[in-house]
């Protein structure tokens, strides 16, 4: 397990996002890397149901499932508070009701490939949400090292034959913990970021609409 | 009188005794007695004991009779007449009494008997007899107590070794085997399956009561085979003696199929068939044993899949280690009813070690079949280990995850093994071979102690003899890491490099180190003498190219300059040495571009010396006495 940076990659106009995809993956196996299986990151959102008073907002808690950690569940909070869980966890989110119920169609998923590359991991997918196509994704994860700061340049280096421009900086949540000892939860909330954006990207093209 | 004609009858009163009235008022009444029936009744009620005991010789009179007693007499024979026990008791009186009138007789009248005094020793009075006499009768007092004693220790013994009791034996067979009991049967299991074997087959024995005739003649053979009153019954096919054999063969090129026949040890025999019921256990339990680990083994030599194929023939798995090298393991199972196969002259070579390690692999695999993690929290999944508990909140990832969950098989581990001991014994070899063969550096060699079975590790230092002390830097030490199938090297300098399982490698390796070591031994030889490095160079390109590896050379200075010796050392081409000596001419043409005296001492011809002639013990002496002597000039 090392830093991993996660990025969406814009779908220019008049190409269809499957279109992309296909030429990210090519790019990517002209690099020389390997196909190792598919990845999939699910999110789920849970709104409480219990309301103190009118003005004050739902809470909302986001459970992630990440298929690179098998075991694990991750629950986020609006204060961006992560917790790492056993599975099992969602059961205890289903045994809560009362509390917290899940929200109805907003299920996002990012699915795709999944390369190895020495000792980088690379992911090319597409975001939907409830079904329908939102963005594409990219992941890289560089195996040997734990501390952001120490690979970025790497990274950087490797990320732009892929993607290009995009990633010039570091993903926004990686850049403020750049010092720290990287974890799972990182990757996870880099995710929820990038969900959270496709989510007010959508309802804003439906207001404009 | 008128009473004449009156006739008055003396009877008992027609009253009946009544015996009981029922609920509506009737009385029934006991039956009158008969004249005969009451005479026996009042009979009964005398107590001829009493008239004995009070009143010997008293008549009993009729009154008395009538007394009434409670008391039943118990003696009473109907059969004799009343008066009986009075006559034989008058009888007895009668005899005593011509006793008393006999022995009287006798004592007054001195015709009968004459009692003539008896002489009688005086007791000695002396103190120093007595205490002699005393101490005498204390001896033979003591010796009585102590046969005694041992009588009796000796029984006690008898009785405490003697376990001839059947169900003495049987509770401590129990103790020791699991019994149970099937209607009239007790049957026991000997088998892993308790211990977390998973094998097929069982190992059920029937304990019986041995029949005495049999134990007679066990009792009568001798004292080697104990008694016993309980006999177990094993089923045929775990009976006699069995035992893994693992042998690391060197074959030319290709496996040798032929040796799979079965070679006896001399001195391993059958079990007798009276054997004590420990034992006979025991053995029928070790043949189980290694019947399901050669199972285990040759299973998996079929299901795993290799570069080269493993073989399962017969009662012998073979596979190859290194290119040469097989390994064998066989399941020698003997019985008793095999032909004794002569011994043969060849020793049997078998690897003690892994034969064992093997052994501790499945009893490793029973451990972790029967041991499970409890889980925790109660509710979660059963069987989870810790590990894969704490998984999900340590986020681990799918690659440890895998990690976690693969389990290597016995056939692939002892294959490991045995890969890492006939590699560590050919590098041992290789070392002590070459310790041997070259005598100039000396070559020691430091076999670490603690090592697992896939890993060992050796130091190797290469030394000039008389110059250990110069510096450690003189000194070269190369660590060998030995794993499975490659060697990891740690040189002088800290650099590493992986050697595979050939000989050659090593032994390549070894010599270029040896030739790099000659030129650094010079190189402080030099520094210490006060001349000067011009150059020097552990892998010079210029020369004739060595075989393998690179020769190095250096260029050392005499402090005043005028002399120069090169020195070049490969693995191959071995050393040499070259002097050039520069005379001075100085003041033979002055030029003003020349500052200083060391520049006209640039030209000259190196010529070679013959190391073999010089004076010295080793190479480093040679060089050490060369380099004082030229300085000297």
């Amino acid at each position: 397990m090392g830093v991993t940076c996660v990025y969406s990659y814009p779908v220019p106009d008049g190409k269809s996002g499957q279109a992309v995809v296909e030429i990210l993956q090519r790019q990517i196996e002209l690099l020389g890397a390997l196909r190792s299986g598919h990845f999939c990151v699910d999110c789920d959102t849970f709104q409480s149901i219990l309301q103190t008073s009118i003005n004050v907002q739902p809470k909302t808690v986001y459970i992630l499932h990440n298929s690179e950690q098998p075991a694990s569940c991750f629950a986020i909070t609006d204060t961006s508070l992560c917790l790492t869980a056993d599975t099992l966890f969602d059961g205890l989110m289903h045994q809560l009701k009362n509390y917290y119920q899940q929200r109805k169609n907003a299920k996002m998923e990012a699915k795709g490939q999944r390369y190895e590359l020495g000792d980088f991991i690379l992911k090319v997918g597409s975001a939907s949400l409830a079904g329908s196509f939102k963005g594409i994704i990219v992941e890289v994860e560089y195996c040997p090292c734990m501390v952001a700061v120490d690979c970025w340049g790497l990274m950087k280096e490797l990320l732009q034959s892929v993607v290009g421009s995009v990633a010039d900086q570091p993903p926004p949540i990686l850049k403020n913990r750049q010092d720290e000892l990287y974890s799972p939860s990182i990757t996870v909330s880099q995710y929820l970021d990038i969900f959270n954006n496709f989510r007010k990207l959508s309802a804003t093209n439906q207001i404009g609409r | 009188m008128a009473g004449s004609s009156v006739k008055v009858s003396v009877e008992a009163l027609q009253e009946h005794q009544i015996q009981e009235v029922t609920l509506d008022g009737q009385e029934i009444y006991v039956q009158q007695l008969s004249m005969s029936e009451n005479l026996t009744k009042l009979a009964h009620k005398i107590d001829f004991f009493k008239d004995e005991s009070d009143g010997k010789g008293k008549p009993a009179s009729e009154g008395e009779k009538e007394v009434a007693e409670d008391k039943q007499l118990a003696p009473f024979m109907p059969s004799l007449w009343p008066w009986d026990t009075v006559r034989n008791h008058l009888k007895c009186g009668l005899t005593e009494m011509s006793v008393l009138l006999d022995v009287l007789n006798l004592v007054k009248e001195k015709q009968y008997l004459v009692a003539d005094p008896a002489s009688q020793d005086t007791p000695d009075t002396r103190p120093a007899v007595q205490l002699l006499a005393k101490k005498k009768s204390l001896v033979a007092a003591s010796s009585v107590l102590l046969s005694g004693a041992e009588r009796l220790k000796k029984s006690h013994c008898e009785a405490s070794k003697k376990t001839n009791d059947f169900h003495t034996e049987l509770s401590t067979l129990r103790k020791i085997w699991r019994l149970k009991k099937v209607s009239t049967n007790i049957v026991g299991d000997l088998s892993y399956r308790s211990a977390g074997s998973r094998f097929w087959q069982g190992g059920s024995f029937e304990v019986r009561k041995s029949v005495e005739g049999e134990q007679a003649e066990t009792e009568g053979e001798g004292g080697a085979a104990r008694a016993t009153s309980l006999e177990v019954t094993v089923p045929s096919e775990l009976e006699g003696v069995a035992y893994i054999q693992v042998e690391v063969k060197t074959v030319p090129d290709m496996m040798d199929l032929t040796s799979s026949a079965l070679k006896m040890p001399p001195g391993l025999s059958a079990v007798p068939t009276n054997a004590y019921w420990q034992s006979k256990l025991e053995s029928a339990q070790n043949v189980l044993f290694c019947k399901e680990l050669f199972a285990q083994l040759a299973r998996e030599a079929v299901q795993v899949k290799s570069a080269t194929p493993h073989m399962v023939i017969g009662n012998q798995i073979i596979t190859n280690v290194f290119p040469g090298h097989q390994l064998s393991i066989v399941l020698c199972h003997y019985t008793g009813k095999e032909k004794r196969v002569p011994p043969s002259n060849t020793k049997l070579e078998h690897n003690h070690v892994l034969e064992h390690s093997l052994h501790q692999l499945l009893h490793e695999v029973h451990h972790r079949n029967v041991r499970i993690d409890a889980p925790h929290p109660v509710n979660a999944t059963y069987g989870m280990t810790k590990r894969r508990r704490i998984a999900g909140p340590a986020a681990l990832t799918r690659q440890d995850m895998i990690h976690m969950a693969d389990s290597e098989s016995l056939l692939s581990q002892i294959i490991k093994q045995t890969k890492h001991a006939v590699l560590r014994i050919r590098c041992m070899h290789v070392i002590d071979q070459m310790a041997v063969s070259i005598q100039d550096p000396q070559i020691t060699a430091h076999w670490g102690c603690l090592n697992s079975a896939l890993q060992s590790s050796v130091r190797i230092f290469i030394t000039s003899a008389g110059y250990e002390s110069l510096n450690t830097l003189s000194r070269t030490s190369i660590v060998l890491l030995i794993g499975v199938d490659t060697i990891r090297v740690v040189m002088k300098d800290g650099r590493t490099c992986q050697l595979s399982f050939e000989d050659k490698e090593l032994q390549d390796l070894l010599l270029w180190q040896i030739a790099q070591h000659h030129t650094s031994v010079v190189q402080q030889i030099a520094r210490y003498q006060g001349w000067q490095v011009l150059t020097a160079n552990s892998s010079i390109g210029s020369g004739d190219a060595e075989s393998f590896a690179t020769s190095s050379a250096i260029t050392i200075a005499s402090p005043k300059g005028d002399k120069v010796i090169s020195f070049r050392s490969g693995p191959t081409s071995g050393q040499r040495l070259m002097v050039k000596s520069v005379h001075s001419q100085a003041d033979a043409h002055p030029s003003p571009a020349v500052t200083d005296s060391r520049w006209f001492e640039l030209g000259g011809a190196f010529s070679e010396i013959n190391l073999e002639k010089l004076e010295g013990r080793n190479l480093a002496s040679k060089i050490d006495m060369l380099v004082a002597h030229l300085s000297n000039h």
